[in-house]
């Protein structure tokens, strides 16, 4: 009997993996677009949709305060924050997602800030020197800035973090070997004890010299969290993080709040730093609760959280609108969803038919569907709010079935004898690789069949995991698939470069491959605002992928907490030390 | 007795290298790694390939897996990818929780179960039987997201009697038996949801066992040596219908630690599950296979435990 039982639980055991693997959803929990470089635009300009004539992004005031539940007005010194657990990577060396990315942004500082708008100020630094040849960044950080166990900040602070970061051992998703910093392969690879490219003159004083400069370069070596060497250093030896690692629970940083207490999947709670060097946070405790999707807006509603994310729906903000003492921050997302083809199948090669896929798809009437007027259709891979958005002659691609079907025509896809089109004996055939349990997918799937049958197009879905829909472009062994990309505040990126290190759907157009590197050598936001305008008209005209749309985020906050100064590049960490709480 | 336990023991250790091949070689299988899964937009390839060869994902699949065998059975379980910790401190971290939900479920569905059982069996087909046994399909039938979002409503939000979710009021800082009292009243909806969840077809067990319990001679001879009806129920018939269920509680060992995956979604309970699952979807192997060997080791310790018990119970087995 005991064989027979073993054996069953083996197999019981397998099939538990199997179909957990298969289970598994996609919602993934994407680091939030490491803050480069960027400029204006006024993000909290409410943006009319003509359609509903209702406000869908920006923000929506609380109605009635008097509404809010004991609960929370009895929390006189507290701010509860609702949010997905943070996975306890308190160290911004190894932080990969956004949740440890808040608590880290409270804990720690950097010579430069974000702002709302996406461009940076000084922080930690009083002043900052460039060469003129934009190879040498000398930093001069503020006097009396300390930790907040009471030591004070050297710049040879700077040069340890990036030690660390350099480290052989080094597992984190921060790429310091990008930045082309003097000596950092050679500490990389262990030849060197030092990094010769970065010099620490005085204690206030530190020069970084580069090799090569690109756009992104200021913002890299400015936005290193810096970390006590006094602490995190005690027993670091070089191509040996252990011992780091090792305070990821307990972190120490000069920033507006320290961590007290935190206890796995349940919350973090946070004092405020009474010497932070831009004045003592007004609020004294500050706790990141966890909650999930499903009872988030229940917690708001009893008042066990003061601010939560909650999922941007009609529902969801009438039900957020009609508890009335919730300030209501609908902003853009910094991502957009794109169905993708394989360039490397001819029949996907001719602009032409790329542009006749766009034109006979409805597109307006899937993303409604889905976000009704909370998400935008769209015809570039930027954010709406990014200074380098532009719809100067971008080509909208209205739905137009008559369009699409000449341009298929005139590309030489002609309707055979069944209905289907077809091109020198291949009949039109697309294998549509989709992801299980996404709600666009499922909304995308049934129109993009019909829109495409009057073409004369046959889709043929088939429906498989995430990951192994990575696997599979990765392989180029797909006809088309959806999926979402984040987006930098910085345009610039590998996704539509020949062969750069995102581009799976292999698209290549030497313009885009120039302009982009152009982009990323200009210095001057003006004419790298022109040279991504081009960029962006050149890509509208060829169709890299199917553009879908843009959505938005909605962060709910108790209205008795005032002054978040929140942005979609702006976490609310960053502006947590100057909120009230209104008695 | 000792002999045989010692030789259970040993006989485990060929079957844990069999599941640990299994295991190993389904995730081998399964497509992307946790560097796919985390679809960085800023990785570059060779950033990419560094953390690869950091993490020994670049190896051909037989030599991870004598790597992570022959370090597992130095008791070391490797860091996890998603938490950059041992293995081990992360269960230790969130396991308890799942136990303690586990363990208090387990205790008030066995109890109830068991009256159920037997009175459902001592009055068969009357009308208490009906009404059990249409209110324990229904428990069963209910998913357990649907039930516990019901209960959340009305316990929480309406009637406000428990909080919402979580394990603890923030920013209370309760200590000592106030401590006790919150995590109580945090715990007392998941518990809920899951003993009404487990008790069904428990209580279908028993009821089936004590029915062919009661039509035994022995129960008869009892009730014609006028003995009362209760020693006859409860001494006689209960303690041989509950025999068989040694081996149910054996098993229900591995399901103290495992978490109840969306239950714990729902509450906002800090347990293993979703921990676990998010270690699938993400691809973190250390962790994935690391718990999944710890639920394998419990499950054979706990089909070990039902046969020693099993002995204890019944001198008429014996084992050898």
């Amino acid at each position: 009997m005991t064989k027979k039982w073993n054996l069953m639980l083996v197999l019981l055991l397998a099939l538990t993996v199997v179909l957990s693997a298969c289970s598994g959803d996609n919602k993934k929990a994407t680091a939030p677009e490491t803050n480069k470089t960027k400029e204006t635009v006024d993000t909290t300009t409410p943006v009319e949709t003509p359609a509903e004539g209702e406000q869908s992004s920006g923000l929506i005031k609380a109605t009635d305060a008097s509404l809010n539940p004991e609960l929370a007005k009895n929390r006189k010194d507290t701010l509860i924050v609702g949010m997905t657990d943070p996975k306890g990577v308190f160290s911004p060396l190894f932080m990969e997602t956004a949740y440890d990315y808040y608590v880290n942004y409270s804990v720690f500082d950097s010579f430069l800030q974000v702002k709302a708008d996406g461009s940076y100020v000084n922080s930690l630094a009083e002043k900052i020197d460039v060469s003129e040849d934009g190879l040498k960044y000398t930093y001069h950080l503020k006097p009396g800035v300390t930790y907040t166990d009471g030591s004070p900040m050297k710049a040879s602070d700077y040069l340890f973090t990036m030690k660390l970061l350099l480290d052989k051992s080094y597992d984190g998703e921060s790429d310091p070997l990008s930045y082309h910093i003097v000596g950092a392969k050679e500490y990389n690879e262990g030849k060197s004890s030092d990094i010769s490219g970065i010099k620490v003159i005085d204690d206030n004083t530190v020069e970084v010299s580069l090799t090569e400069y690109s756009a992104l370069s200021p913002v890299e070596l400015g936005t290193v969290y810096i970390l006590p060497e006094s602490y995190y250093g005690k027993g670091y030896k070089q191509g040996d993080l252990s011992s780091v690692k090792e305070f990821n629970s307990k972190p120490l940083g000069s920033g507006q709040y320290k961590v007290t207490s935190y206890k796995a999947g349940q919350e973090i709670v946070l004092a405020a730093n009474e010497n932070y060097f831009k004045g003592t946070p007004v609020i004294k405790n500050v706790i990141f609760k966890t909650t999930t999707d499903s009872t988030n807006m229940a917690m708001l509603q009893s008042g066990e959280t003061d601010m939560d994310n909650i999922n941007v729906s009609e529902d969801n903000v009438d039900e957020l609108k009609a508890l009335g003492f919730l300030d209501i921050n609908i902003l853009p997302n910094n991502g957009y969803g794109y169905i993708g083809f394989n360039h490397k199948l001819k029949k996907f090669q001719d602009p032409k038919v790329r542009q006749a896929l766009t034109y006979g798809l409805n597109r307006e009437e899937i993303v409604k569907g889905i976000y009704g007027p909370y998400a935008d259709v769209i015809n570039i891979p930027e954010s709406k709010v990014s200074w380098a958005f532009t719809d100067e002659n971008i080509e909208k691609y209205d739905f137009d079935i008559e369009k699409a079907k000449a341009l298929l025509d005139e590309a030489g896809w002609v309707v055979g004898a069944d209905g289907l089109r077809e091109k020198d004996g291949e009949k039109f055939k697309i294998n549509f690789s989709a992801t299980a349990g996404n709600p666009v997918v499922e909304a995308l799937l049934p129109i993009m069949t019909a829109n495409y049958k009057e073409l004369g197009i046959e889709i043929v879905a088939e429906t498989l995991d995430f990951n192994a829909i990575t696997d599979k472009k990765t392989a180029g062994n797909f006809d088309m698939y959806f999926a979402a990309w984040g987006l930098t505040p910085d345009p610039n990126n590998t996704v539509y470069i020949t062969k750069g290190a995102q581009n799976d759907v292999g698209y290549s157009n030497a313009k885009v491959d120039e302009l982009m590197a152009t982009g990323k050598k200009e210095m001057d936001t003006e004419k790298r605002k022109d040279i991504y305008k081009e960029m962006y008209q050149e890509m509208n005209k060829d169709i890299p992928v199917i553009f879908m749309y843009q959505r938005t985020n909605m962060t709910a906050v108790n209205a008795r907490a005032q002054g978040f100064d929140i942005s979609p590049y702006k976490d609310f960490p960053f502006s947590l030390h100057q909120v009230e709480l209104q008695q | 007795m000792k002999q045989y336990i010692i030789r259970r023991l040993l006989q485990m250790i060929p079957t844990l290298i069999g599941i640990s091949i299994i295991i190993f070689a389904i995730s081998a299988m399964v497509p992307g790694d946790y560097i796919t899964a985390r679809a960085n937009p800023n990785m570059s390839i060779e950033k990419q390939e560094q953390l690869r060869s950091i993490y020994g994902l670049d190896k051909p699949d037989y030599q991870r897996y004598f790597i992570w065998a022959g370090n597992m059975v130095k008791g070391n379980f490797g860091d996890s990818m998603q938490h950059k910790q041992p293995v081990t401190t992360v269960i230790n971290t969130y396991v308890w929780n799942s136990f303690i939900i586990g363990i208090f479920a387990l205790f008030f569905s066995w109890f109830i179960a068991m009256i159920t059982g037997i009175f459902s069996a001592k009055f068969q087909y009357s009308f208490f039987d009906k009404i059990v046994t249409l209110l324990v399909f229904i428990c069963m039938s209910l998913p357990s997201f649907f039930i516990g979002l019901l209960l959340i409503k009305f316990f929480a939000l309406d009637m406000k009697l428990f909080p919402v979710g979580g394990m603890i009021t923030s920013g209370l800082n309760a200590r000592g038996w106030e401590y006790f009292i919150d995590v109580l009243k945090h715990s007392f909806l998941p518990i809920m949801v899951l003993t009404m969840l487990s008790t069904g077809s428990l209580t279908r067990y028993f009821r089936t066992s004590m029915l062919e319990v009661i039509r035994q001679d022995y129960i008869r001879t009892a009730r014609a040596k006028g003995l009362k009806e209760r020693t006859v129920i409860f001494k006689h018939a209960f303690r041989n219908a509950m025999i068989p269920a040694i081996t149910l509680l054996g098993f229900e060992l591995p399901g103290l630690f495992g978490g109840a995956m969306i239950l714990e979604q729902i509450f906002v309970w800090p347990g293993v599950g979703h921990i676990y699952l998010n270690s699938i979807n993400m691809r973190d192997y250390p962790f994935m296979l690391g718990f999944t060997i710890f639920l394998a080791m419990l499950t054979l310790l706990g089909n070990l435990l039902a046969d020693v018990l099993y002995g204890i119970a019944d001198p008429r087995i014996r084992l050898k």
